[in-house]
C-alpha cells in the first residue's frame, strides 16, 4: 500500500483526508498461484493494483481456446474495465500465474474519491490516459510490426515474464501461433 | 419428466453391428454424487474400445445393461458440482476420461467423479481436448510405469494410432529416442510428431532395425508381444495394453490360478526382461500433467475428423473402417 500511496503522492498533492479514505477502501490480498480474481460470466466490482507477482487476463472463444489480453505485474492495474464501465458480467477471467499480492479497490468507491477529493482527479486521468496509450500502441504494433519486433517490445515491457508464463500465454498475447513463437525465438537467438 | 431434466444421448440398445445397435434417445440428466461434477458436454471422442463394446466383444469383461449411453472421453464446462466437491468451480473448462460406471459422454451432460477430471489445456479447443484423455492416459501411464526418461530408447508400435501418436510425443518430451512403426501413407506425419526413426512396416522389418531397446510399448498384442523380447535389451521392460494380463494384475481380478502363457514366460526369462500389462485408469492428476505438456507445445492433439452430434453413428462407422489418421471427435454443442 505504501508504494501505491507514494506513487500517487509523486504525481499530486494528496491530502491527509484523501489518503485516509484511500486506505479505508483498500483491501490487501495475498493470492496463490492459480487463484482467480475475476471470472468470465460473473459480476465484477473491483479493480486491482498488483504489488507483487504476475496475473493474466484472458477470454475464451467459442471453441474453448484462451486468448491472453493482458499481463498484470508489479505496479500495474488489472480488471475487466468493460464490465465495470457498462455494469455487465465479466467477459474476461483474471488469474494468478504466480503467488501474488494485490490491493483490491471497489470500483464505485474508488470513483467516489473524485467527488470527495477533486485533487485526486489528475492522478486518475493520467492513469486512464496511460492505459489508453498502452492499448493504442498495442493495436498499432499489431498492425505495423513484425512478430519479432512485437516479441522484443513484449520482453522489454515485461522483464522475466517468461519464467511464469506458458508458451501459449505469450503466443496468444502476441497474436501468433505457438509454432510462430518458436520461430521468433530462434530468429532472436540468431541476432 | 420435466424437459429441463432430460437430455439427448447416443445409446447402445443391443450388441451388434454399429448401424443397428445405436440410437438417439431422450433420457434423464445424470444424477450427481457428492464428489461429482456435472459437465455440459461440448465434445466427446470415440475410441476402439467403444467399437468393441458395441459389437459385444467385451460383454463379459464390461457387462452393461441396455440402453446405455456410450463413450468415455469428454471436454466441456462444469455447470454443477456435488456438495462435497471442492476442486472445481462452476464455469471451469475441463476434460476427462470418465470412470466405467459413469460411461456415456455422447450426451448433453455427464456426471463425473472429480478425481477423473482436470481443467482442460487453455490453448486447444473443446474438440481437441476431448481427443486426449483415454489415449493420453493409456500412453502416459504405460510409459511412466516403464520409467521412461531422458536417453532411453523406446519402441512404440502403431505410431499413427491415437495411443501411439500421443506416446511418441510424450516419450520425446521426456527426452527418449523413439522408434516407431507405421504404414507408408503415415510415415511423413508420424515423423513430424518427432519420432527419431519411423519404420514403414510395409517395406521394412522392424526386427532387423531395432535392437536392445530399453522399453517396448506394445499396443498391438498377439505376436508383437512375443517379438518385443527379440528387440528388448537385457533388463529392459515391455509394457503392453494388448497382450496377456500379467500375474500380479490377475490376482487383483481374483484369477487365482492364472499363469502367463509359457511362451511369454520363457522369453521374459531368456532376456531377464520385465513384462507388465497396463490397465489404463481415469486420473485427473495425470490429465493435469498432460495439460501442462500441451500448453507448452510439447504434445499436440491429432484430429482426423469432427462429426456433429446428429452424425455420431457415422462417426463410429468411420472409426470401424480403420482409416482414420488421428482421433475421431463428436461436437455435441
Amino acid at each position: 500500500m505504501e508504494e501505491l500511496i507514494n506513487k500517487i503522492k509523486g504525481s499530486i498533492e494528496l491530502s491527509t483526508d484523501a489518503e485516509v479514505y484511500l486506505r479505508s477502501i483498500a483491501k490487501e490480498k495475498e493470492l496463490v498461484k492459480g487463484e482467480t480474481l475475476i471470472r468470465e460470466g460473473y459480476g465484477v466490482s473491483s479493480i486491482y493494483f498488483v504489488t507483487d507477482g504476475c496475473l493474466r487476463s484472458y477470454c475464451i472463444d467459442k471453441k474453448g481456446k484462451e486468448h491472453t489480453l493482458q499481463f498484470g505485474i508489479r505496479n500495474w492495474w488489472i480488471s475487466d474495465y468493460i464490465a465495470i464501465h457498462s455494469n455487465e458480467l465479466a467477459s474476461l477471467t483474471v488469474e494468478c500465474l504466480t503467488e501474488s499480492s494485490v490491493i483490491e479497490f471497489n470500483a464505485e468507491k474508488l470513483n467516489g474519491i473524485l467527488t470527495l477529493f477533486p485533487e485526486y482527479e489528475p492522478f486518475q486521468r493520467n492513469l486512464l490516459e496511460r492505459h489508453l496509450v498502452s492499448l493504442q500502441k498495442r493495436i498499432l504494433n499489431q498492425l505495423q510490426l513484425t512478430a519479432l519486433e512485437r516479441y522484443d517490445l513484449f520482453l522489454a515491457q515485461y522483464p522475466d515474464i517468461e519464467h511464469y508464463t506458458r508458451n501459449y500465454h505469450i503466443a496468444s498475447y502476441l497474436g501468433i501461433t505457438q509454432e510462430s513463437l518458436s520461430r521468433v525465438r530462434v530468429e532472436k537467438a540468431r541476432q | 419428466m420435466n424437459t429441463k431434466d432430460t437430455m439427448q444421448a447416443l445409446q447402445l440398445i443391443k450388441y451388434g453391428p454399429i448401424e443397428e445397435s445405436l440410437a438417439f434417445n431422450e433420457v434423464a440428466r445424470p444424477a450427481l454424487q457428492v464428489t461429482d461434477v456435472l459437465i455440459e458436454v461440448r465434445a466427446a471422442a470415440i475410441n476402439p474400445i467403444d467399437k468393441s463394446i458395441i459389437l459385444g466383444n467385451l460383454q463379459s469383461l464390461l457387462p452393461i445393461s441396455f440402453p446405455r449411453t456410450v463413450a468415455y472421453d469428454v471436454s466441456g464446462i462444469v455447470v454443477e458440482k456435488g456438495k462435497d466437491e471442492a476442486d472445481f468451480e462452476v464455469g471451469d473448462l475441463v476434460y476427462a476420461r470418465v470412470p466405467q460406471t459413469q460411461m456415456g459422454t455422447i450426451a448433453n451432460y455427464v456426471a463425473v467423479n472429480a478425481n477423473a477430471v482436470s481443467k482442460k489445456p487453455g490453448n486447444i479447443s473443446f474438440e481437441e481436448a476431448a481427443s486426449i484423455p483415454l489415449a493420453g492416459l493409456t500412453a502416459l501411464q504405460s510409459l511412466r510405469y516403464a520409467g521412461t526418461k531422458e536417453g532411453d530408447v523406446v519402441l512404440i508400435h502403431a505410431g499413427s494410432g491415437g495411443v501411439g501418436s500421443f506416446a511418441i510425443q510424450y516419450a520425446k518430451a521426456k527426452g527418449a529416442y523413439v522408434y516407431t512403426t507405421t504404414s507408408t501413407t503415415n510415415v511423413r506425419w508420424v515423423s513430424d510428431l518427432g519420432a527419431d526413426r519411423v519404420i514403414d512396416y510395409k517395406t521394412e522389418d522392424y526386427k532387423t532395425i531395432v535392437a536392445d531397446v530399453d522399453i517396448v510399448f506394445d499396443t498391438l498384442g498377439k505376436h508383437y508381444t512375443m517379438e518385443a523380447f527379440q528387440v528388448i535389451k537385457e533388463g529392459g521392460m515391455v509394457v503392453s495394453v494388448a497382450g496377456p494380463i500379467d500375474e500380479e494384475n490377475s490376482k487383483i481380478f481374483g484369477m487365482v490360478d492364472y499363469k502367463l502363457p509359457d511362451e511369454l514366460t520363457n522369453l521374459i526369462d531368456e532376456r531377464t526382461a520385465s513384462y507388465k500389462f497396463i490397465f489404463m485408469h481415469p486420473n485427473g492428476v495425470h490429465l493435469a500433467e498432460i495439460k501442462a505438456l500441451i500448453e507448452d507445445g510439447k504434445i499436440k492433439p491429432i484430429i482426423d475428423k469432427v462429426y456433429p452430434f446428429h452424425e455420431s453413428i457415422e462417426a463410429f462407422s468411420h472409426l470401424a473402417s480403420g482409416r482414420a489418421k488421428g482421433k475421431i471427435v463428436i461436437q455435441i454443442s
